[in-house]
């Protein structure tokens, strides 16, 4: 497996193709975020983006190969594993995004609640905001996962399926991601923050169905 | 080894209500055999190859035997943004072999295959002659115990074409199974054991006829040393007969005279190898 990942994840930085994605987060980014704006919400912002640009990072390690590739490796180390390693450098590369994102926001975010007057503790805030992060990763990585190949395989119905179930994945109540998000958000509010733990563990479980579900898709489906 | 690669009653197709490209499969890859698979364009040949390498799974039947796989594809791309040596590197370390080795392996591949000189050169430069060696390379360096080639030798040179001969020998002697797709009715004709056509959806198996044997280039080696010969030897030649006080001509598939020379020299007590040359259409030299 360590091999698989190796070799994914060589795929994925040399290939270049993880830059649109990047810039894509970094512009959202500077848009949504300025130095001195409450710690939280800036936190809450950073997150939900991350979604939509994991789910494109597991797009593009899945299809990062030619079919014919893709065979060898699947022939050498068995379909599954040669997916869940394009899977897991998609989320590993997310959750590198996220973590470096988060602490920077932290550090360029005022502390304070949503009205500016009360002190939001930095550390505890910062620590809700990387658990948030995690769990959009994950979440996104699981949208990536059924929204890509071998579960959807034209890109003419696999693109919008994505960007909906992002969408969707991040305003629907009851989603993991948009409780994590509108935990941060409220919190900013009442100037409380709250670790989300329950979303990150739910987010972590869909996800690996998810996932589980496309590997064993990889040989039922033609090349 | 984790059991011969068997296929039983193995049906294939793709979608819910797909015509079936494959049915009523059985076929087992026993370890050192070469199998051949035929048939016309778009019969099903490549299906075969993919379901054998386990990387489709059958619609219906069992599949069972997870022999240590490597798999040349019909057409290999370049489109991949490493260097020759570089992904070869990272295939070798896939298939289980530690960095050092995987680097090795890599680039003696390369060199056996005349591409040395290609080793830094990126993928998407490489020519397609040149990117199909990397791609046998690849399911060459792993050492496999089933090797499966569909077309590997379209599109390679004739050194290379030899050298890929050579090797499907010297895999099949140290007990990998072979299974190949080629277009030229005489590859390895004297060497395959068993053939299946692919056919009006099924797998037909008939053994080739000895009469095959005497297609292709042979080689004739002298030996001398204790009777009786090696019974690795005597498994490769086509014929072997006693000429003189410890002397024996053995005739041999040209693709196998590296193997039959290895068996004779690193058999206990090591025979003395007299002389060595192509034979004429009677076996002599």
């Amino acid at each position: 497996m360590t091999a698989l990942l190796r070799y994914q994840s060589a795929l994925l930085l040399r290939s270049q193709r993880w830059l649109p994605p990047f810039l894509l987060y970094a512009v959202l980014l500077g848009i949504g975020v300025q130095g001195g704006q409450p710690l939280l919400d800036s936190l809450g912002y950073t997150a939900a983006a991350l979604l939509p640009v994991a789910a494109w990072l597991v797009r593009i390690c899945v299809s990062g190969e030619p079919p014919a590739a893709r065979t060898v490796v699947a022939a050498a180390a068995g379909p599954a594993r040669a997916h869940l390693a394009c899977v897991l450098v998609a989320l590993g590369a997310a959750t590198l995004l996220g973590t470096a994102s988060t602490a920077v926001v932290a550090l360029v975010s005022d502390p304070v609640g949503a009205d500016h007057q009360q002190r939001v503790p930095a550390l505890e805030g910062t620590a809700a905001g990387l658990l948030a992060c995690l769990t959009c990763a994950l979440l996104g990585t699981a949208v990536g996962a059924l929204t890509a190949w071998p579960v959807l395989r034209s890109p003419g119905r696999a693109v919008p399926a994505t960007l909906l179930a992002a969408l969707l994945a991040l305003v629907v109540t009851g989603s993991p991601a948009h409780a994590a998000v509108s935990g941060l958000v409220g919190g900013s509010h009442t100037a409380t923050v709250h670790l989300p733990l329950l979303a990150t563990a739910a987010a972590a479980l869909l996800t690996a169905a998810a996932t589980g579900a496309a590997c064993a898709l990889t040989s039922r489906r033609s090349p | 080894m984790h059991g011969a690669l068997r296929l039983e009653g193995v049906g294939r197709r793709y979608g819910l209500r797909g015509p079936w490209v494959l049915r009523g499969v059985d076929l087992t890859a026993d370890p050192a055999t070469l199998i051949r698979v035929e048939g016309a364009n778009g019969t099903g040949k490549s299906t075969l190859l993919r379901l054998l390498a386990r990387v489709d799974a059958p619609t219906e039947g069992r599949v069972t035997g997870r022999p240590r796989t490597a798999h040349v594809p019909e057409r290999f791309p370049a489109a991949l943004p490493f260097t020759a040596l570089g992904y070869l590197t990272h295939l070798a370390a896939v298939h289980g072999l530690d960095r050092t080795a995987a680097e090795r392996a890599a680039g003696d591949w390369l060199e056996r295959f005349g591409a040395g000189t290609h080793a830094r050169t990126p993928m998407t430069r490489l020519s397609k002659g040149s990117s199909q060696k990397v791609a046998v390379a690849q399911a060459l360096l792993a050492e496999p115990e089933l090797l499966i080639l569909d077309e590997a030798w379209t599109g390679l040179d004739t050194d290379a074409r030899a050298e890929l001969e050579r090797a499907v020998a010297e895999r099949t002697a140290a007990g990998t199974a072979v299974v190949f797709v080629d277009h030229d009715p005489r590859r390895l004709a004297g060497t395959t054991d068993v053939v299946y056509a692919v056919r009006d959806g099924t797998l037909h198996r008939r053994v080739p006829q000895p009469a095959a044997g005497a297609d292709g280039p042979h080689t004739v080696v002298e030996v001398r040393g204790p009777s009786p010969l090696p019974e690795g030897a005597l498994r490769l030649v086509v014929s072997a007969e006693e000429t003189g006080d410890r002397t024996h001509r053995l005739t041999v598939p040209a693709a196998r005279s590296d193997v039959l020379l290895r068996a004779l020299l690193t058999a206990s007590p090591p025979w003395h190898v007299v002389g060595v040359g192509p034979a004429d259409r009677e076996g002599r030299p």
